[in-house]
This record gives structure tokens, sequence and C-alpha cells, in this order.
């Protein structure tokens, strides 16, 4: 069940090229959320922001005396007025919290799996900002996200935030910028799809985030070769929990007429691509 | 300290609400989905999301966008039909205790009869509420509701199928909203509410598009409250039947707002998004408010504006 609080602000980590992370002290939410789930934040004063802004989880730490999660990290692109506003807060500072929202992801069938070497390989593709939900599902994995291989696109070395610490916790990072400052130039899908046709026959999961665009190259190349797929989605949302009926995606196979759309805040964020029209 | 105050409204029909806000249609789904942050029984009523006689799919998206001090959304009514709506929802709510007030959609006048007829011997409804002004729906509700004589026709045919107490809601995108209220009186209504959304557009320069997918939409949230409580302050003047007030509301302060100019009870509709908590704050934060303010009874606030009356 979302918790409803607010929460003070701990840390504001100016990560370069408009990049921030914001850490909250929420250890209710902390505890509970899963990866791929997010929280809606916003300013306490309703006259400053009527619309909260969702936003994934990106990590959780312990409090001062280990232990328990107590703690979540926000990893924001400043792009409007909102996430402007955010970049300037400041330790102590508080902010309306509401999560954990959605649905995250979901890993293989543990009894499908049988023993170390049938594993089902994790392949997770970030574009820009949608790195910021997968060091969560990093930690959750424990031991296995050594056995992962991060694809990680972006525009040019600056998004590719926290490449550091993804090269620290995934198995393997494979990097792609459009101007070629790191990695392979061009999209992060080229070296994707290189690695799903090298070893066809093995069984693997994609996980995806990032924007509209690659979310729909890579469902197409994972669709086109039968590899399952899950993208997190994003739309304009006004309340994160299900009720105003902003958020809808398409659905690809409706069941009748009236049953087009699905929300991203409920149904999602994280939805097997077999499900929505991308 | 405020434990004193008395918050109980009539709001017409014989129905007598708890205290006066109440939460608005389209902003607080069928309720139930607040219980996690709320009280419903704390609350006046809730007002359910529009119900049209069989499930609608909506508008695709974006729905939304954000505006200064609002947001314009253009749903499209999506919601579960009127028979899933009889079967799932309305005995959840019944066994909740809470005032249920059941928004009516239609896209012409027999589907939104259709609707009153199957409401009408169903327990637990505590008032209907004709949606004749939903400016989302291409072929939908805004001539019904901008016509006078529409509206009486309307809510006669809907009086005449109905015990139910029977609330008229109002479209501020008309030229005289005191008209089209006192066609709803006329008609038979035993309360009219006020306002729903204005028609909006927000245009992406970059793309030169309509952000939202169906080009217009509805503006809600604090951007109208001026224009909400200057036609409640219009519709109080021109008829007798109890006002429903809505338009912006975010706190106890501009409940009170709302009572100065008329309304007899509010609805809390886009703050919903904000903090699904708030509406049961509000509840608590009026009592204290009158309890500061030396007033014993949240009635004695209603039309109390005084001054100039232009
Ligand atoms: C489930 C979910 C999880 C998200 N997680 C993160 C995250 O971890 N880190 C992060 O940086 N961002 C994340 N986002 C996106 C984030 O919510 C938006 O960037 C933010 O709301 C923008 O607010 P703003 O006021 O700064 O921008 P606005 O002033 O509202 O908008 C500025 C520009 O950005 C565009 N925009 C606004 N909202 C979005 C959106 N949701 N998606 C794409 N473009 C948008 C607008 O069309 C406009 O052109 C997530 C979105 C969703 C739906
Ligand atoms: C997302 C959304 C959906 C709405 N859906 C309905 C609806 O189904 N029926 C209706 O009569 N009004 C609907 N409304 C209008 C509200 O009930 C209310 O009249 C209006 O938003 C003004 O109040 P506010 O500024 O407090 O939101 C909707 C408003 C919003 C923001
Ligand atoms: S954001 Fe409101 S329903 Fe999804």
């Amino acid at each position: 069940m979302p918790y409803n609080l607010t929460a003070a602000v701990e840390r504001q980590e100016d990560l370069g090229a408009g990049y921030h992370l914001l850490t909250l002290a929420a250890p209710e939410i902390a505890r509970e959320i899963r990866a791929g789930q997010f929280v809606m934040i916003g300013l306490t004063d309703i006259d400053q922001m009527l619309i909260r802004r969702p936003f994934s989880v990106a990590l959780v730490s312990p409090g001062p005396d280990g232990g328990e999660p107590a703690s979540i990290g926000l990893l924001y692109k400043v792009i409007g007025r909102g996430t402007t506003l955010f970049s300037r807060l400041q330790p102590g500072d508080r902010l309306a919290l509401l999560g954990p929202l959605g649905r995250g992801f979901w890993l293989p069938d543990p009894a499908l799996e049988a023993g170390g070497g049938d594993e089902t390989e994790l392949l997770l593709v970030a574009g820009g900002i949608g790195n910021a939900i997968f060091p969560l599902l990093l930690q959750e994995l424990g031991p296995r996200a050594a056995r992962t291989t991060l694809f990680f696109g972006g525009r040019g070395r600056a998004d590719l935030t926290l490449l550091d610490w993804f090269e620290a916790h995934a198995g393997r990072v494979v990097t792609a910028t459009e101007d070629g400052s790191h990695g392979q130039r061009g999209f992060v899908t080229a070296p994707l799809a290189a690695h799903l046709d090298a070893d066809p026959g093995r069984r693997r999961l994609v996980m995806a985030c990032g924007p509209h665009a690659m979310l729909r190259a890579v469902a197409e190349l994972c669709l086109a070769r039968g590899v399952p797929c899950q993208v997190a989605m994003e739309e304009t949302m006004a309340c994160g929990f299900g009720v105003c009926l902003g958020c809808v995606v398409e659905k690809r196979e409706p069941e009748s007429d009236f049953d087009r759309f699905v929300r991203v805040c409920t149904e999602g964020p994280v939805f097997d691509a077999r499900e929505i029209v991308l | 300290m405020s434990a004193g105050v008395k918050l109980e409204v009539a709001v017409g029909g014989g129905l007598t609400l708890r205290n006066p806000v109440l939460t608005a249609s389209g902003t607080f789904g069928y309720g139930l989905e607040f219980e996690p942050y709320l009280d419903l029984n704390r609350l006046g009523g809730v007002v359910v999301k529009g119900i049209s006689p069989r499930p609608r799919a909506g508008n695709p998206p974006p729905r939304l966008v954000e505006t200064p001090s609002g947001m314009l959304n253009a749903i499209g009514l999506q919601n579960v039909g009127v028979d899933r709506f009889l079967e799932e929802k309305l005995p959840a709510l019944r066994e909740r205790g809470v005032a249920t007030v059941v928004n009516v959609y239609g896209q012409c006048e027999e589907d939104l009869l259709h609707v009153v007829e199957k409401l009408a011997p169903e327990s637990g409804v505590a008032a209907v509420e004709l949606n004749l002004s939903c400016p989302n729906v291409k072929e939908g509700g805004l001539e019904l509701g901008r016509s006078p004589r529409a509206i009486e026709s309307i809510t006669r045919d809907a009086r005449a199928i109905t015990r139910q107490p029977l609330w008229v809601k109002l479209t501020p995108n008309v030229s005289s909203i005191a008209e089209t209220a006192l066609a709803a009186e006329a008609g038979g209504a035993d309360a009219v509410s006020l306002i729903n959304t204005l028609v909006g557009m927000v245009i992406d320069v970059e793309r030169r598009r309509p952000v939202l997918h169906r080009g217009s939409g509805g503006l809600s949230g604090p951007a109208i409250r001026p224009v909400a409580i200057a036609m409640v302050h219009q519709v109080y003047r021109a008829v007798k039947i109890p006002i429903v007030g809505m338009g912006g509301i975010v706190n106890a302060r501009d409940v009170v707002e709302f009572l100065l100019a008329g309304a007899r009870a509010v609805q809390v509709g886009t703050a919903n998004f904000n903090d699904p908590g708030v509406a049961m704050r509000i509840v608590g934060d009026l009592a204290a408010w009158c309890a500061a303010h030396g007033i014993a009874d949240v009635n004695e606030l209603v039309g109390a504006v005084k001054g100039n009356q232009a």
C-alpha cells in the first residue's frame, strides 16, 4: 500500500550536464519499493506545484547505523519547471512524496531456471536518463547482478550518468553514443542486436527503459527474435495512483472496444512488450 | 476546539450531508481507490466518475497537460459503464455508508435518461448529478448544457423517472450561467453544481500541434477558481435551490470562499491528484477555521459575502 508522506532531503548531488541525484529520508518506501516502481514527488506548497512529478527510485540506502534501507535516491534530469524547482532543494527541505507506486520488473520464474547453467541471461537496456531505473534492479539481483549486461546509450558521454557505478555493479556494460564520445558510435540497439544474434539459442530476458523511440526499437528487435522483453513506459501523469486516467497507453490486443487503454501508473510502468502498442 | 461546530448542510431533495465537503466527479475514481489515504466516512460525500450506459474507452493519449496553476484534460469519459458500476462499485460504496453522488453522462438525451432509470431503484445513491457539460467528447454534452431549453426539458424528463435527489452540473462555457441555472431549477432540479471545466488548449510551438491528442480539453485547478466564485455568486442571486460549488479548491480557506459566494456544499477536484488525503484534511481545517472565527454553524457562511454585488 502506498505511503502519502512528507520527506526531508538528505542530499542533492549535481552530477553535471543537468543530471542530479536527490536523496530523501523515506524508510517506509525504501523498505518496500521494488525495482521499476516509482514515486510521485511534489513541493509541499500546492500553490507552487499543482501536479506532482513521477520518478523511478534509482537506489535505496541504509540509514547511518546501517541495516534496513532508510533513504531513496532519485536520479533525474532537469528538463522543465518541476525538475528545475527540485534541483534547487537543499538538505533539510521537505518534499511531498507518494509511493511505492505501479508494477515493477519481474524475474523469470525460478522454477524454470534449472541450475546456474540454464539461468536466463538478463540484458538491461538504458537510454539516457532511462538508466535511473536500473541501479535498484541491480541492488535487488544481488550476486546475479554480476551476470547481467547493461547496454547503455546516450547522445554523448555526459548522458552516461553513474557509468562508474554501473561498471562496478553490472557484469558488463556496453555503451553506445550518438556522437561517438564513448563506446560504439550510434544507437544502443546495434550492439544489443549483435549480442542477441551471436548466440540465438540462449534463454534471455531484456529489460528496457529510455526514450519512446528506443523502447520501440528494442521491442521490435526482441519480438522479431522471440526474446521476452519488458519495457518501462512514460506518460504524463497527474495522480500516479490510477484515478485521473491521464497516463494511458494502448493495448496491443484489447478484449473489447472499451478496453483499448491501460494505465501506465497502475498496470505499468513496466509492461511486457507484447501487451502494448509502442 | 472545533468539535462544537455544526457542519451538516441540507442540499435539497431531503438530502443532508454530514459536512459540506464532497469530492468532484472524475477526480476521485469510484472513491474506493482513496481508502488507503483517508476515511471516506469523514467526507460530506463522494461524486463518482461520470457513468455512461455502456463502458467507454476514452481518448488516445496525451490526455493531460499542466498549465499555469491548473491542468488541461481530455480523458474522454473513460468509465466502466452503468452495469458494472451497479454490480461492483455501488455495493462497496453502500457498505461504507458514504454519501454517494452518481455523476451521469450520456452522448444523447436517451443515453442519459437510460442511466438515470437504471439508478432509480438502487439504494445508496445520495443524489444523481447530470453532467450536461463535459467539453471533452466531440459529439457530447457541451451543446446540451449550453441550451437553457434543453436543460429544462432533460431535467424534467429525469425528474419524472427518479425520486432520487437530482443535481444538474453546469458548464461555465456559456454566456449566462444564471440562465442555465434557472432552467435547471424550472425543470425540477434539487440543486445545481458548478462549475465544470473551461474549454482550453495548449499548443506545442515546436511541433505546431496541440499538446493533447484531442486538441482542446477541460481546464481545472486553482486557475479557474475566481471564475467559479463569480459564477456561484451570480447563480446564488438567481435561483432558490442549493448550490454545490467547485473549481480550484485546495484548502479550507477556498471552501469558505465558495460558501460566502453562495454555495451550500463544495466539491474538491484536481487537488485530489496532488494529495489523495487532501479532502479529509480540508474537512478538519474547515471546522477549525469556523471555531477560530466564532462560527457555530457552517450555514451562517452561505451567501454571507458583503459589499458590492456586481
Ligand atoms: C513512471 C515514470 C518514471 C520516471 N522516472 C524518471 C527518473 O527516474 N528520472 C527522470 O529524470 N525522469 C523520470 N521521469 C520523467 C519525469 O517525470 C519528467 O521528466 C518530469 O515530470 C518533468 O517535469 P518538469 O516539470 O521538469 O517538466 P515539464 O515542465 O513538465 O516539461 C518539460 C518538457 O518535458 C516534457 N515532459 C514532461 N513530462 C515528461 C515525461 N513524463 N516524459 C517525457 N517527457 C516529459 C514535456 O512535454 C516538456 O516538453 C519518469 C516518468 C515516469 C512516467
Ligand atoms: C481529469 C478530470 C476528469 C473529470 N471528469 C469529469 C466527469 O467525468 N464528469 C464531470 O461531471 N466532471 C468531470 N470533471 C470536472 C470536475 O468534476 C470539476 O468540475 C472541475 O475539475 C473543477 O474542479 P477542480 O478545479 O477542483 O478540479 C473532471 C475533471 C478532471 C480534472
Ligand atoms: S497518473 Fe492518474 S491514472 Fe495514471
